[in-house]
């Protein structure tokens, strides 16, 4: 009896201590995604590349954002990859490619026969282009758009506003009653300044100027954060300063709000019968942000430098971006990279409808990335932190800029 | 006696493989540019990381929060605990019940009750400013004003009871006689209080003040799971600006000078505590 | 007559306090438990308390995702935490209990207890990188022990205190050598106390985020970590989140309230004696 006990007890610390295996085999390929919905339609879609390619297992390893770069970092640094392919977040891209994370894709993309590389939108497939080389492909993109309710617009006999100045004033306009104009995310960090950037952009600015100089606390900035600010204190919900995207979600399809700048892909999910809006279900309409520059986000697939499997991770990549699935997948649901796709009647039909696509082609024409080049990451908190204590009155507008800029230049560094 | 060193062997074996190595990898790490990013390319740079950090804005404010915090804290769960200590050593039914109600929030994950928190408080989907809404109260308990004070108020939740166990214990070890003496010579409560309970208690109040500070210092899973720093700068504490710095910024080196200095502060912070609180010997 | 006060009054606040008290621990609770056993769509909104009751989430989570995983992991890593602990941390805390010469080793235990995991995750991480024990278990095991161990032979400490040194007098006279002694008279007299340090240490484990989250793969994942991870993208999913919060407090409440008496006592031994 003792010996068994003392057995299994000693098999079942071998099994807790010794890491199982974390590179993948031949004819097995490690993926890390980010929980989002998109992730749910490639799973499903999956099975259907295991039929046509017995020969490749694929492993997903779902996770959120924030615990994602951490993760494809000690992949990268390993002598051998965790992870075959990851999806690079677009402030990675630099970053990674510069230090020699990622495995070039030009001549895998050049002869894969029917892949048409061209029928990615130009902006989003650039993003991926780094010192002359292409480094990934297109997967998802999560342009900022605006999102109006569009029944309070007609009612009112409001235009969609164009310009800032007049969408300022069309929120204001529309805040009485227990009703607020717009649903703000002036959350530290990552959400205010992808939030506050397409003010920016409306302004006619922008992080750094082409020589590369620091320009973010320059008129532009300071007019853009003003404005911010304002309508932040005029037309937005109180206590508010915190918000992220599930409060501000929450405010709109609840009715407490009217407008708001958020993901395309969040229209669909909003005006889904028997979904979050209840019985606001399909009074949502999808517009340019005011300004016609928007925020633009990026997941791209790429290969790892250091994967052991690169050529069953590109027979996957190629696969699941290639122009027929990712029609399918848009029809699933998930957000469009390729020109065919948006342009494509049957995706309109059964997926969310003509004026989503042309919505969102609209958008992806003009707009600019979130930010590039090294430390982006750190960028986007720096500036972040910064604009969040000027919206709450911590720092004066002027001071929080250049902090932002003193932090920015001692980043890029 | 040779025995006493083979039974601590293990012991010091272990901590100073598990500690002592790392903490030594540590004071090296301080003195490089060692970038996550750039891992093949360390670069010697003597104590740059110090003077910068030192003198860096956001490490003086996290610093400053973790400081207020921790005062804050603390005293706020030194009286909740002993209070309630007193009152449960006094309830005649019920007690191993009400105790063990009142000591399960320690025991949580503290990440758990940071989002159970997040939850409870936020404006939007929280139930508690729904309801006091309802009465007319607007909070943004997540505003600049309210962010470290509810962080505050999350941390008392989670660890009075702490604070309790150390004071039932320590009343639970108290000798009877002089309370026997003290009532048969007609004291009232607060004297019996003020003058036998109190002092007799003082070594506990001072380790439960030593090591729940030493905690609080630490606190990273309430800001982590709720306001990540914000609003601005105001609830950044030294843990979460430490794990920024090396983990989503990737300067290793400075994070770990950073961590040095904390654990500098630290030490005079202790040695201080512990020399105040010598009892004066009365000969 | 709950309490005994001297007065009424005194008696009705003490009363209340408690009441109060009670309310406020349990309150977060059951909020957590109703959320989580509300259907997916009704999740988070505060003005809903009348709804038709549904597991889904429960199975969502039990049947459907990896929190079973989870919770494997968090249980072996905090067990061979606690077992390491108690077989280092046992011998050395009744040295240091019974020898002279070791009052300074109260004091280290809380200057280990000083360390921030702040300063030793950056050379762990390091350091297990290169060993290549990224998302293994050793490596969290390793991280963990960091800060069990101490905790444990200081509770440990105590425990030794209280138990007379007669025994092992006795023992020894009846020919026993002093590790002898030790380990077939006085460990068995300490049991209890072995295992609430035991068990304390072991929630101490299961608690931990901060180590977890760094040096945790898929794998490898922890149970806070897993609860940490339904902050995501599409909004935090607070059913399920609500289920894997209660699966990772139900089991440590119903530990840590058999230990309870044992660590008053226990605590009770080394605390005083500073």
């Amino acid at each position: 009896m003792k010996k068994l006990k003392l057995s299994t007890a000693i098999a079942a610390i071998a099994w807790a201590t010794i890491s199982t295996s974390q590179v993948a085999h031949a004819g097995e390929i490690n993926i890390i995604m980010e929980e989002v919905p998109d992730y749910d339609i490639v799973a499903k879609l999956t099975d259907q590349f295991t039929e046509q390619n017995p020969g490749i297992t694929v492993n997903f390893d779902a996770m959120p954002f924030d615990a994602m770069r951490d993760k494809i970092l000690t992949s990268s640094l390993a002598p051998s990859a965790t992870y075959d392919v990851i999806i690079i977040d677009n402030p990675w891209t630099d970053e990674f490619a510069r230090a020699g994370f990622l495995e070039p894709l030009d001549s895998l993309i050049s002869s894969q026969d029917g892949y048409a590389y061209d029928d990615f939108v130009p902006a989003l497939a650039d993003i991926s282009k780094v010192d002359g080389s292409i480094y990934g492909v297109p997967y998802y993109n999560y342009a900022l758009g605006l999102i109006v309710r569009q029944d309070i617009f007609d009612s009112k006999g409001l235009a969609i506003p164009k310009t800032i100045e007049d969408y300022m004033s069309v929120v204001k306009s529309l805040t009485t009653n227990g009703m607020y104009g717009a649903a703000m995310q002036p959350q530290k960090g990552y959400k205010i300044m992808e939030e506050w950037k397409n003010w920016l952009y409306a302004n006619g600015g922008e992080l750094f100027d082409d020589a590369g100089n620091v320009i973010i606390n320059n008129q532009a900035a300071i007019d853009a954060l003003n404005q911010y600010i304002e309508t932040h204190s005029q037309a937005a919900p109180p206590n508010s300063a915190n918000w992220g995207f599930d409060e501000a979600l929450r405010s709109v399809s609840s009715g407490k709000a009217a407008t708001m700048l958020s993901y395309n892909w969040m229209l669909p999910a909003l005006n889904a019968k028997g979904g979050m809006s209840g019985d606001l279900a399909g009074n949502f309409t999808l517009h340019e942000v005011p300004g016609g520059k928007s925020v633009l986000g990026l997941w791209s697939w790429g290969i790892t430098a250091n994967s052991d499997n690169k050529d069953d991770a590109w027979t996957f990549i190629s696969w699941i971006s290639s122009p027929e699935v990712a029609k399918q997948r848009a029809i699933m649901g998930g957000a469009p990279v390729r020109n065919s796709v948006m342009n494509s009647p049957e995706v309109w039909e059964k997926g969310y409808g003509k004026a989503y696509y042309t919505a969102l082609a609209d958008i992806l024409d003009g707009s600019a990335p979130l930010s590039s080049g090294n430390n982006a990451e750190e960028l986007i908190e720096i500036v972040g932190t910064e604009l969040s204590a000027a919206v709450t009155g911590q720092k004066s507008v002027k001071e929080a800029l250049d902090a932002a800029a003193n932090g920015v230049e001692r980043a890029i560094k | 006696m040779h025995i006493k060193y083979k039974l601590i062997l293990p012991l010091v074996f272990l901590l100073s493989g598990i500690m002592l190595y790392p903490f030594i990898f540590s004071l090296w790490l301080s003195l490089q540019d060692y970038r996550l990013t750039r891992i093949n390319d360390v670069q010697f740079v003597g104590f740059e990381n110090f003077g910068f950090i030192a003198t860096d804005q956001s490490f003086l404010n996290a610093m400053g929060n973790t400081i207020s915090f921790v005062a804050s804290a603390v005293i706020i769960e030194l009286i909740l605990g002993l209070s309630l200590a007193l009152l449960i050593q006094k309830l005649l039914i019920f007690r191993g019940f009400v105790r063990s109600i009142l000591l399960a929030p320690m025991f949580i994950t503290p990440i758990a009750v940071g989002l159970m928190f997040r939850f409870l408080l936020n404006s939007e989907i929280g139930i508690i400013p729904f309801y006091l809404l309802r009465i007319g109260v607007s909070l943004d308990w997540f505003g600049p004003e309210l962010a470290l004070f509810s962080i505050v108020l999350i941390d008392v939740w989670q660890w009075t009871p702490f604070m309790l166990l150390m004071f039932l214990a320590g009343l639970e070890a108290l000798p009877k006689t002089p309370f026997e003496a003290a009532r048969v010579d007609g004291a009232g409560r607060w004297l019996t209080f003020s003058s036998i309970t109190l002092p007799m208690l003082r070594p506990v109040i001072v380790v439960a003040l030593i090591i729940r500070a030493l905690d609080a210092f630490k606190v990273f899973e309430y800001v982590f799971a709720i306001t990540r720093g914000g609003p601005g700068n105001s609830t950044e504490t030294i843990m979460y600006y430490i794990y920024q710095t090396g983990f989503r910024f990737f300067r290793m080196g400075e994070a770990a000078a950073a961590s040095i200095l904390l654990i500098i502060f630290i030490l005079v912070f202790v040695i201080l505590i512990v020399n105040l609180s010598r009892p004066k010997v009365i000969k | 007559m709950i309490v005994s006060f001297e007065n009424r009054l005194s008696r009705f606040l003490g009363t209340t306090a408690i009441f109060i008290a009670i309310i406020l621990v349990l309150f977060p609770f059951l909020w957590i438990f109703l959320e989580s056993i509300k259907p997916p769509s009704l999740g988070g909104r505060p003005d809903i308390w009348r709804f038709e009751p549904s597991w889904e989430n429960w199975r969502e989570i039990v049947f459907n995702s990896n929190v079973p995983l989870n919770i494997l992991n968090s249980f072996f890593i905090a067990l061979i935490t606690v077992v390491i602990s108690l077989i280092c941390g046992a011998p050395a805390a009744y040295a240091f209990s019974r020898f002279r010469g070791f009052q300074g080793a109260r004091y280290s235990i809380l200057a280990a207890e000083m360390m921030p995991p702040a300063i030793l995750i950056l050379p762990l991480f390091l350091l297990l990188y290169k060993l290549e024990l990224i998302d293994s278990r050793v490596g969290v095991i390793t991280a963990h022990l960091t800060f069990v161990v101490p905790v444990v032979t200081w509770f440990l400490i105590g425990f030794f205190d209280e138990v007379p040194k007669d025994l092992e007098d006795q023992a020894m006279i009846d020919g026993y050598t002093r590790f002898q002694a030790f380990y077939k008279v006085i460990l068995p007299a300490v049991r209890p106390g072995l295992a609430a340090a035991g068990i304390f240490g072991f929630v101490l484990s299961w608690n931990d985020l901060f180590y977890s989250l760094l040096l945790t793969g898929a794998e490898s994942r922890t149970l806070p970590v897993a609860i940490a991870g339904f902050w995501t993208f599409r909004g935090i999913e607070l059913g399920k989140m609500a289920v894997a919060i209660l699966i990772a407090v139900i089991p440590v409440l119903i530990l840590s309230y058999s230990i309870q008496k044992h660590l008053i006592r226990g605590i009770g031994g080394s605390g005083v004696k500073y």
